[in-house]
């Protein structure tokens, strides 16, 4: 049986520079923690989990699906939190973004409406429903997007350094939201280890190379060891 | 941007909304002036804001955000007009200017969005695609504040660095991040299954 996710000979080439080679892996843990240094290829390997990024050459699969060949089946089954909350809101207000998600679902004006209300009231959001999405503080916006991504009920989500622009309690709100509340499979990229450390299996990248996996205190120990 | 309400123009549809502001405008350009339609006009305009709910302060916000405007026409009308034409000049515009944010301050975006793809509906016959138009409008409205606020960060960059502030050294940082931006949107786009 094949694997939640599963690679097999992956490389990709940016303009004919490799920035992933060669990289076989399969995970099926629910909270799977990507680290490594700055340009290790471990965005490029989450957002081929979404198909934002294609394979040069290899296999992709994630829940059973090819994301270079089935690229609206994969984004209804995977989430993708990216890192900056601006670049990630597409409409004017909090509720018309979260209701985007929702088209082309075939739901009714006001089955949209409900499943909204109920979504920014889980994340807190619900007294800023019709405000400007851009006047809501940095965590909400990064509240605003996992809810939007929620609440198309993906099996994965990836988050792609979700804290990076948060401070200390809008991240500890996010994290706690991601890895200990959220049911669905999470692939959590970040360069904070105690993120990472709250995983359930870590992997490790350095210059487009997988170069540990296992659990995450220990692949953590080893790649603060190198840095020293 | 929609301020909620309960107002008959808040619950109005927004395609007769837009069909009526349309008309108004129509006729305030098109009529000859004269001080009885200027005088109903201003009344019309008064008298809606007043029926939304969102009072004078609004009127009044919406104006002062259109000062620059009512400068840049006044300026060169002012030289080459006389004075009362350059009044009834402006008068029309900022009439038909305030009327149409009424659109947008009781009207969603969403559903203005859908009104603008339904009337859009025939273009698809020419190949055009009503909801990536409209899509494009709407983003356009999220947009601007983002916009906005790399303008005001490469401002203060430049400040903090003491540069004088120069068109060039300002425009190019700005297209810059204007352009990451949109390259940042179109894979958020692409990840909630917009392709």
């Amino acid at each position: 049986m094949t694997s939640e996710i599963h690679f097999e000979n992956v490389s990709v080439e940016f303009s004919g520079r490799e920035v992933l080679r060669d990289l076989s892996l399969d995970l099926d843990e629910r909270r799977i923690a990507v680290i490594g240094s700055n340009g290790s290829g471990k965005s490029t390997f989450a957002r081929m989990l979404n198909g934002l990024v294609t394979p040069t050459r290899g296999e992709v699969r994630v829940h059973g699906v090819d994301p270079a060949r089935q690229p609206k089946e994969i984004r209804r089954r995977v989430g993708f939190v990216f890192s900056n909350p601006d670049a990630q809101i597409i409409m004017p207000t909090v509720a018309e973004d979260v209701a985007f998600s929702l088209r082309g679902r075939g739901l009714t004006r006001t089955e949209v409406q409900e499943r909204v209300t109920a979504a920014l009231d889980r994340f807190g959001l619900g007294e800023h429903a019709d405000a400007p999405a851009q006047t809501l503080s940095g965590g909400q916006k990064q509240l605003l997007a996992l809810c939007a991504v929620l609440i198309r009920e993906p099996g994965l989500v990836v988050a792609d350094e979700p804290t990076a622009y948060l401070d200390a309690s809008n991240s500890r709100r996010i994290a706690r939201f991601l890895l200990d509340e959220m049911p669905q499979q999470l692939v959590l990229v970040t360069h904070d280890p105690r993120l990472a450390a709250r995983c359930d299996i870590a992997v490790r990248f350095e210059a487009g190379i997988l170069v540990d996996r296992g659990d995450p205190a220990a692949v953590i120990a080893r790649y603060e060891e190198e840095q020293l | 941007m929609y301020r909620p309400g309960g107002s008959v123009l808040h619950r109005t549809p927004a395609g007769p909304k837009l069909l009526t502001v349309m008309a108004l405008a129509l006729a305030i350009s098109l009529v000859p002036a004269s001080p009885w339609l200027l005088a109903g006009a201003i009344a019309l305009v008064i008298g809606c804001y007043l029926l939304t709910g969102l009072g004078l302060r609004e009127l009044g916000r919406q104006l002062r955000d259109l000062r620059w405007l009512i400068l840049v026409m006044l300026v060169p009308q002012a030289l080459f007009l006389s004075l009362p034409t350059a009044a009834v000049n402006i008068t029309r515009v900022v009439v038909v200017v305030l009327l149409a944010a009424l659109v947008t301050l009781t009207t969603r975006t969403e559903d203005l969005i859908d009104a603008i793809a339904k009337a859009l509906g025939p273009l698809r016959r020419f190949g055009a695609d009503p909801d990536r138009i409209a899509l494009m409008l709407s983003m356009t409205i999220t947009t601007v504040p983002v916009i906005a606020g790399f303008a005001a960060q490469v401002r203060e960059a430049q400040r903090a660095r003491g540069v004088p502030v120069q068109p060039l050294a300002f425009v190019v940082p700005l297209l810059v991040m204007a352009l990451k931006h949109s390259d940042d949107l179109a894979d958020a786009l692409t990840a909630r299954g917009v392709d």
